[in-house]
């Protein structure tokens, strides 16, 4: 039996909202598989872990794990399917962008034939366990996508599993801490062993029950010397934001700017353990837990599938005919984006697809009421930079801290004017990061400027220097002529 | 979508309504011991408000019925109509209400732009521009005036049987000379009805109803309020300690518009500051201010100039009441300052 404890959060979230959660069209069912669809889709540059380059050709064969990807952060995607390689192409990707870009077409051949990498024997060390987690192509399930590998510095303290999945309707992440705790659990005692970790915590909402039984039974049989603290928080969105789930649970700011691992600090998705401790067995990441739901799917349900599996073929799986969609959103209602080409292949980050259909009611102007910096869990005020940013002033909202923002949406979900605050603050974000960008290089480009005209300079005055030098060298050798001609004479 | 505790209505409109529903047990208070010239200030000033409104929509060619659907002008017309002397004449709210919307509110780009109260900006136009109209017809609440006088009244032809100066400025002028228990002896006071002075306190306590429930309905923050009244008291408390020349901090309280405004018109989120903590600060310098011109001006109250002036400051309060962004040491502040 693993040492752990169970107890309420003694912290309150401040700001955010109870949105209704709409867990349990998805939920009520156990999780399913769902057939092999007929092609699997691979982005080349946005399968997460940055730009890549593919390492297959066309007509080549592969096998279940075959890597095809890799990306410049290391980060390999392997093939979720035997099959063969049928096109490379510009294909519509799930992405906020809503463009085309290069993808690999696989067409599976319902074949079982795998190339999985060795197990790893304990003990092994963290670079070890690095190097496992770019070959299986690790990154953060939750839905950011971050390389996972790159957390996993020396010298952390804390590991937290973020089981929160505040969004509503999402139930993922929920499914997966029910059908498969001992992998997550033994994920992240490999990790904690391997970086030399003592505490474990999970964050768990205190709306998945079964979750939570799961886990402690999980625990009670898991032997580990690690110590679990289970802390059991309010069902508050946006509780799982990563940032505050620190702050609930361990009463820690992460200063802005800085990341969570600088504060000593890794926050995992329980998805994301899971496929690590199935990658110390070699299996990589083939499948993930996606959730199917929204009014407008007949079937709401939770289902494994491949990587690659085509949006239409999903909301097929649900029993709805794709053509009755106009579009889908990827990801929570909160902050999950539209897609409208149904060709388009879920990645590894995909966890929901969700099909509603919402109506807005028409905006008003900001009366500044507030409601909005009431919502705000990071103490920003909305009013101020909407105020900013529809006056044309990017640099007065970043000033009133845009660029804190972590774009959770609790400011819309309250608006009594409904205006929709998270999208201008999303592209407000987008053009400040481009701003910056461009100072910092043209400050870059200033300070080369700068160095080159020191250098040039240094250079001159070298010559200068040397000229000078010889010149007096000369007059030097010229006077000593002439003294000595005088001699002579 | 959203189960909203801690958040005000879901609508805009919602929130005007709630505020002019807030505003009724005050209607009726002032109706009841002031006469029917409320009734007449209400009748004049909302159609003229909505008219107003609908004209400098139609100008700026703006959807004129989502707008006027949003009840501010009603509202803003409510306010300015219970604002004025109740034996005002019909031009004189034509012109307070038209003015407080086409000045106050359009001139700077309609609902959310106002940099000031328009209530109050009409009404400070109006005393300006018609002081002996503003300061002497208000009703004398001992002197209820009947139909035919108010309407008399509402005409131009005030009766000065039943109008005469405020509370407020009875104590500047003619209790000044008096002392305290002589000023007591005042009918207001003789005739108080369960300890509460006759008309004025009882306006006070119904408008204070209304505004606790804005409160419970999370309209309004508690800031603004316990701001206002408590920098009031505050302040007029200590300079009362000769109480035969100072004005009585429950008359300060009560008698002027510091309850109604305290709840009414400084909670106004447009020109208002923002922050809780900005809010705070706003009232108290509202309160501070009124108590200045109250005592030192020209005019017997001074909250519709006092909350003009703090409008003016509002960015400068903004500027330096902004909350701290968590994962900051410190909070912004000024324009400057970077953490």
């Amino acid at each position: 039996m693993a040492d752990y404890q169970i107890h309420r959060c003694e912290r309150q979230l401040e700001g955010g909202i109870y949105p209704e959660t709409h867990k349990a069209p998805s939920t009520t069912d156990s999780c399913v598989f769902v057939d092999d669809p007929k092609r699997l889709v691979f982005p080349i540059h946005f399968s997460g872990g940055g730009p890549g380059e593919a390492l297959v050709a066309v007509g080549a064969t592969v096998f279940q794990g075959t890597p095809i990807i890799k990306c410049q952060s290391g980060i390999t995607h392997v093939a979720s399917r035997s099959g063969k390689v049928i096109e490379i192409t510009d294909h519509a990707i799930t992405h906020p962008s809503a463009t085309k870009s290069a993808s690999i077409i696989i067409e599976p051949n319902g074949l079982k034939d795998q190339d999985y990498l060795d197990p790893l024997v304990w003990p092994f060390d963290a670079d070890t366990l690095r190097n496992r987690a770019i070959e299986v192509g690790i990154l953060g399930l939750g839905g950011a996508g971050f390389p996972s590998f790159k957390k996993w510095s020396d010298g952390t303290q804390t590991l937290i599993i973020n089981g929160a999945e505040c969004e509503p309707y999402l139930a993922a992440d929920d499914t997966l801490m029910r059908i498969d705790t001992h992998s997550m659990i033994r994920g992240a005692c490999m990790l904690s062993q391997s970086l030399d970790i003592k505490t474990i915590i999970i964050g768990i909402e205190d709306n998945k029950p079964e979750a939570l039984e799961a886990i402690e039974s999980a625990l009670k049989e898991f032997r580990s010397d690690c110590f679990f603290d289970v802390v059991l928080l309010d069902t508050k969105y946006p509780s799982g934001s990563e940032r505050h789930l620190i702050w609930l649970t361990l009463g820690i700011e992460v200063p802005t700017g800085s990341r969570a691992v600088e504060s000593g600090i890794i926050v995992h998705n329980p998805g994301t353990l899971a496929a690590l401790s199935r990658a110390i067995d070699g299996k990589p990441i083939t499948d993930r837990i996606v959730t199917l739901t929204g009014e407008a799917l007949s079937t709401p349900q939770n289902v494994i599938v491949p990587i690659g599996t085509p949006i239409s073929h999903l909301i097929e799986a649900a029993d709805t005919t794709p053509e009755s969609l106009a579009s889908i959103t990827v990801g929570g209602p909160m902050m999950g984006y539209p897609v409208t080409d149904f060709t388009a292949g879920i990645t590894k980050t995909t966890n929901c697809l969700l099909a509603r259909e919402v109506e807005m009611p028409p905006e008003s102007p900001c009366i500044r009421c507030g409601a909005c910096a009431t919502a705000c869990p990071v103490r920003l005020q909305p009013q101020q930079m909407i105020f900013a940013l529809k006056g044309g002033s990017l640099d007065r909202a970043i000033l009133e801290g845009l660029t804190d923002c972590i774009e959770c949406a609790a400011c819309n979900a309250v608006c009594p004017s409904h205006i929709p605050l998270a999208e201008w603050f999303r592209l407000g974000r987008f053009e400040a990061r481009d701003k910056v960008n461009d100072q910092r290089l043209a400050a870059e480009a200033r300070e080369r400027f700068e160095a080159r005209n020191l250098r040039l300079e240094r250079i001159a005055l070298e010559k200068e220097a040397k000229r000078a030098a010889r010149q007096a060298k000369t007059a030097d050798a010229l006077e000593k002529a002439r003294k000595a001609r005088k001699e002579s004479a | 979508m959203i189960k909203r505790p801690g958040y005000p209505p879901a609508d805009t409109q919602i929130v005007m309504r709630t505020v002019l529903f807030a505003l009724v047990p005050g209607f009726f208070a002032m109706t009841l011991f002031f006469g029917v010239g409320v009734l007449f200030n209400l009748a004049t000033a909302i159609p003229a408000a909505l008219a107003a409104e609908a004209a400098c929509l139609g100008l700026r060619q703006r959807p004129i019925l989502p707008r006027l659907n949003d009840l501010s002008a009603v509202l803003t017309g409510a306010l300015i109509a219970l604002s004025l002397p109740q034996a005002a004449p019909w031009w004189l709210i034509i012109l307070a209400s038209t003015s407080s919307i086409v000045l106050g509110k359009h001139l700077y780009g309609g609902l959310g732009q106002n940099p000031v109260n328009p209530a109050m900006l009409g009404y400070a136009l109006m005393l300006i521009s018609a002081p002996v109209t503003m300061t002497t017809l208000w009703i004398d609440p001992l002197a209820t005036p009947d139909l035919s006088t108010a309407w008399l009244a509402y005409l131009g032809q005030s009766n000065d049987a039943v109008t005469g100066a405020t509370m407020l400025d009875l104590y500047r002028t003619e209790f000044r000379v008096l002392t305290a228990a002589e000023a007591s002896q005042n009918p207001l006071f003789t005739q108080a009805q369960l300890g509460l002075i006759y008309g004025y306190e009882w306006v006070a306590l119904a408008y204070l109803v209304g505004g606790l429930w804005l409160i419970y309905q999370r309209v309004i923050t508690w800031h603004t309020p316990v701001g206002l009244l408590v920098t009031l008291a505050v302040v007029s408390a200590f300079f009362s300690f000769d109480p035969d020349t100072a004005t009585p901090v429950r008359i300060h309280l009560i008698a002027g518009a510091a309850i109604f405004a305290a709840f009414f018109i400084l909670t106004d989120p447009v020109s208002g500051a923002t922050s809780p903590k900005g809010r705070l600060w706003f009232a108290i310098g509202v309160g501070i201010l009124t108590y200045l011109i109250r005592t030192y001006g020209l005019y017997p109250d001074a909250i519709a100039f006092a909350v003009l002036l703090m409008n003016f400051a509002v960015p400068m309060i903004d500027h330096y009441t902004r909350p701290r962004i968590m994962g900051r040491s410190s909070s912004i502040r000024g324009s400057g300052g970077q953490s």
